[in-house]
């Protein structure tokens, strides 16, 4: 008789060397289950804990929370549930990775469930916790894989600037903006000056430093809100939100002139650089995109034709084009 | 559309079964928040999983930006449910509970995840209970955070190509805050749907 097996005593035996750990609470928070798997990770046994108050036992547990936790789960007479990824744990037990795992306390995914008692009322709390520690490191590897994956996809690899497909989708979204709530936008077009003889005559490794010399020097200074990038071989584009055409042709001054000061330079040897810039304002009436890049464009082709190594605005390209 | 595996008797019997269950998880919700909470009559249809997104826009669309809770249930029953906030409704919410509004972020998630859950067991626990059925349930999850309502279900693919949804809204009075509950039961459900449901019937 005595060697047989009852289930009851299977079930027993189980959950206690399950590895989850599993409690149970009374109404008034003291500890009346507590199985090896927490005793293992706590260092505090059984017969240590069952009848004290959780919080004495282990004050470090965020009180208030856990209490409205358990409550709604009385009042409610429903199971409720807490994840590692908005309360990364209720017990700061160690991990199974001391070495490897780069994070404080085991994750913890924990599940709460009310324990009736004959009336149909809950008589006490039953709480799982689930080791969440090795999910966690993975998502979190995932999610810093797919931002190295995001931020690449809207970068110019060879200047480190924005690249051209986040100037269009920044470019749509500014001008919705803009339009919304009426609010100031410029545009700004910028054109190295004579590249090609620098890369005809240094060749295109020097080209390529006197691009990534340009890109770093003119986006120098820019707020947080605006947008610089490269729009394709030595012509680049800031947005700048909340900026009329006379502050936008005061930023591309500073441009010019930073660029015009700070030479390039090549295995030793100094390299002069100019801009040309082209400023374009959202006027009261909506805009495309296109046609915004286009007005730029024109103001630049008019610095171009104006010498170079200067700044133009939208107004006097159409005064031009007028004369 | 009509939910034609659902004779008119059975669909009338699931739509007050539904009304009963959400009677309970609406006065669940009024004892944790300690404000009258109100629902609208479950509105059920068998819907184009593909389609959901598009159909919501039609009740949701008010809300430019939405956050919404995935839980699954299964046993006897299968499917998942979704509650959707609009984005106006979460501050409010904080508010409610004594969470600061603009707490972290994650304090905001553990929030609605409290609340989907609490709708969701009292919903599902009053169906299961009318229907004689057993039914577990898997943690909640965030489905998406602040995202425009097309953006709902991005990156998912449906699984099955119809489900019955059960769809209803919950608001409280004198707050913002409303959310809407999306019940699907999967094509697997449908035949002890049906069974459950005559039994109920005849029970009557």
């Amino acid at each position: 008789m005595s060697s047989e097996l009852n289930d009851s005593d299977l079930l027993h035996f189980a959950a206690n060397r399950i590895e989850v750990g599993i409690l149970a609470v009374d109404r008034k928070m003291r500890i009346v289950v507590w199985n090896r798997f927490l005793e293992a990770h706590s260092g505090r046994s059984a017969s240590e804990v069952v009848g004290r108050s959780l919080f004495d036992v282990f004050p470090e547990v965020p009180r208030p929370w856990l209490e409205r936790k358990v409550r709604s789960v009385t009042v409610l007479k429903n199971f409720s549930f807490t994840s590692w990824r908005q309360r990364p744990y209720l017990f700061k037990f160690r991990h199974h990775r001391p070495i490897t795992g780069g994070i404080d306390w085991m994750r913890q995914d924990c599940t709460f469930l009310p324990v009736m008692g004959g009336d149909g009322e809950v008589i006490a709390v039953c709480i799982t916790i689930l080791d969440a520690t090795e999910t966690c490191l993975y998502q979190t590897r995932l999610d810093a894989a797919l931002a190295v994956i995001a931020e690449q996809s809207v970068r110019d690899a060879l200047t480190g600037v924005y690249n051209r497909r986040k100037l269009a989708e920044q470019l749509a979204t500014e001008i919705g903006r803009a339009a919304r709530y009426r609010r100031s936008l410029s545009l700004l077009m910028l054109d190295i000056d004579h590249f090609k003889k620098v890369n005809d005559s240094l060749g295109h490794l020097a080209g390529d430093e006197v691009i990534r010399h340009v890109a770093t020097v003119a986006s120098k200074g820019l707020r947080e809100s605006d947008c610089f990038g490269r729009y394709g071989g030595e012509e680049f584009v800031a947005i700048l939100p909340e900026v009329d055409a006379a502050g936008a042709t005061v930023v591309a001054e500073r441009m010019r002139s930073a660029v015009a000061e700070a030479p390039a330079e090549f295995e030793g040897r100094s390299i002069a650089v100019t801009i040309s810039v082209g400023v374009a304002e959202v006027g009261p009436e909506p805009r495309t995109a296109e046609s915004l890049l286009g007005e730029a464009d024109e103001a630049l082709y008019l610095s171009k034709k104006k010498g170079r190594n200067r700044v133009s605005l939208r107004d006097s390209a159409r005064d031009a084009h007028r004369g | 559309m009509n939910p034609e595996f659902l004779d008119a008797d059975q669909k009338d019997a699931l739509q007050e079964i539904s009304n009963i269950a959400m009677g309970t998880a609406a006065s669940g919700l009024a004892k944790v928040l300690e404000s009258f909470v109100r629902l609208s009559v479950p509105r059920i249809s068998i819907v184009e999983t593909s389609r959901v997104a598009e159909r919501l826009s039609t009740t949701l669309g008010q809300h430019s930006e939405v956050s919404a809770v995935r839980q699954a249930f299964y046993n006897q029953m299968e499917g998942e449910v979704i509650v959707v906030f609009g984005e106006e409704g979460c501050a409010d919410l904080a508010d409610l509970l004594d969470y600061e509004a603009d707490g972290p972020e994650a304090l905001k998630q553990e929030l609605l995840l409290d609340v989907s859950n609490i709708l969701v067991g009292a919903c599902m626990n009053g169906i299961a209970q009318q229907l004689q059925s057993q039914v577990s349930y898997s943690p909640p999850e965030i489905l998406c955070s602040a995202v425009p309502l097309d953006r709902l279900f991005a990156g998912h693919r449906p699984t099955c190509e119809q489900a019955l949804l059960i769809e209803i809204d919950f608001s409280l009075e004198a707050r913002s805050f409303s959310c809407n509950m999306l019940t699907f039961f999967a094509p697997e459900s449908f035949g002890t749907l049906r069974t459950s449901l005559a039994r109920f019937l005849e029970s009557l």
